[in-house]
């Protein structure tokens, strides 16, 4: 009934962190902890790996929002993959990620981030 | 059926409360992915009045009673904070860019979102909040 945080080490575009257990008002401030050191030093995304996560209330959407919101002041972004339908829904519910930043796959993800950072060196980003 | 579950106002306590949530709701036959939602309501309803009750140096003790009926499940939390009604929050602003988004709020738009019907009264000393979910997770109106 805990939350295990494990940061793999980071490859190419992106750094993967699996999060699995449960992300709530218990637990919000352990993922806070283990991710403030990775947010502090990463210039690429975080994916987020939810296979495992079997359980998020509001305290575990706000780490993701703070993570979010740290990336984004530096151009990164935080894709989430694998969710469980009760995560995706919570997620749905209150907005926590955008629809288009939700893999089914890590290899989805990365070749999500491939194609976005092909865009920048492309000097093709027009948004 | 009715029963009434009773915690003193300490974050630790939310788990035994939940788990014993989840046995009642087990032994009704109540679906998984709507005890998931009673669990969810339950933990952001008593995170909600701790935070309140924390600030204020008052509150004792949260009570919780289930009713299950009628393809319904009527929770009604009980604390004895000072008057605060969580449903006054303005909804969240969900479509604003990260940057700019607000952190919090979003414990009382996942109340509303997953609940048929949440209500709040008063009656000193207590604030009541009374929500309604329904038994069968396909059988939303909506």
């Amino acid at each position: 009934m805990s939350l295990s945080v494990q940061i793999e080490s980071a490859n190419g575009g992106s750094q993967r962190v699996a999060i699995a257990g449960r992300l709530d008002t218990h637990t919000y401030q352990e993922l806070d902890r283990q991710l403030a050191p990775v947010l502090e030093t990463l210039n690429k995304s975080l994916v987020l790996d939810l296979a495992g996560l079997e359980y998020i209330s509001s305290a575990g959407v706000r780490s993701i929002f703070k993570a979010r919101k740290a990336l984004a002041a530096r151009g990164g972004k935080v894709l989430v993959v694998n969710p469980q339908p009760q995560i995706q829904k919570v997620f749905d519910v209150v907005k926590a990620v955008p629809m288009n930043e939700i893999f089914s796959s890590v290899a989805e993800a990365d070749a999500y981030l491939d194609a976005m950072q092909r865009k920048v060196l492309e000097g093709d980003d027009n948004e | 059926m009715q029963i009434v579950l009773q915690v003193p106002q300490e974050e630790g306590q939310l788990r035994d409360l939940v788990a014993a949530i989840e046995g009642v709701l087990a032994r009704e036959g109540v679906p998984g992915p709507v005890a998931h939602d009673v669990q969810l309501v339950t933990e952001e309803v008593v995170c909600n009045a701790l935070d309140y009750g924390r600030v204020e140096g008052r509150g004792q003790e949260i009570s919780v009673g289930i009713g299950i009926r009628d393809g319904l499940i009527t929770l009604e939390f009980r604390d004895d904070c000072i008057p605060h009604n969580p449903l006054q929050h303005p909804d969240p602003d969900l479509d604003a860019d990260i940057t700019e988004r607000p952190i919090g709020g979003l414990g009382v738009h996942l109340i509303r979102q997953l609940a048929e019907d949440v209500s709040y009264r008063r009656e000193e000393p207590h604030n009541i909040l009374r929500v309604v979910l329904r038994t069968d997770p396909h059988g939303r109106t909506a």
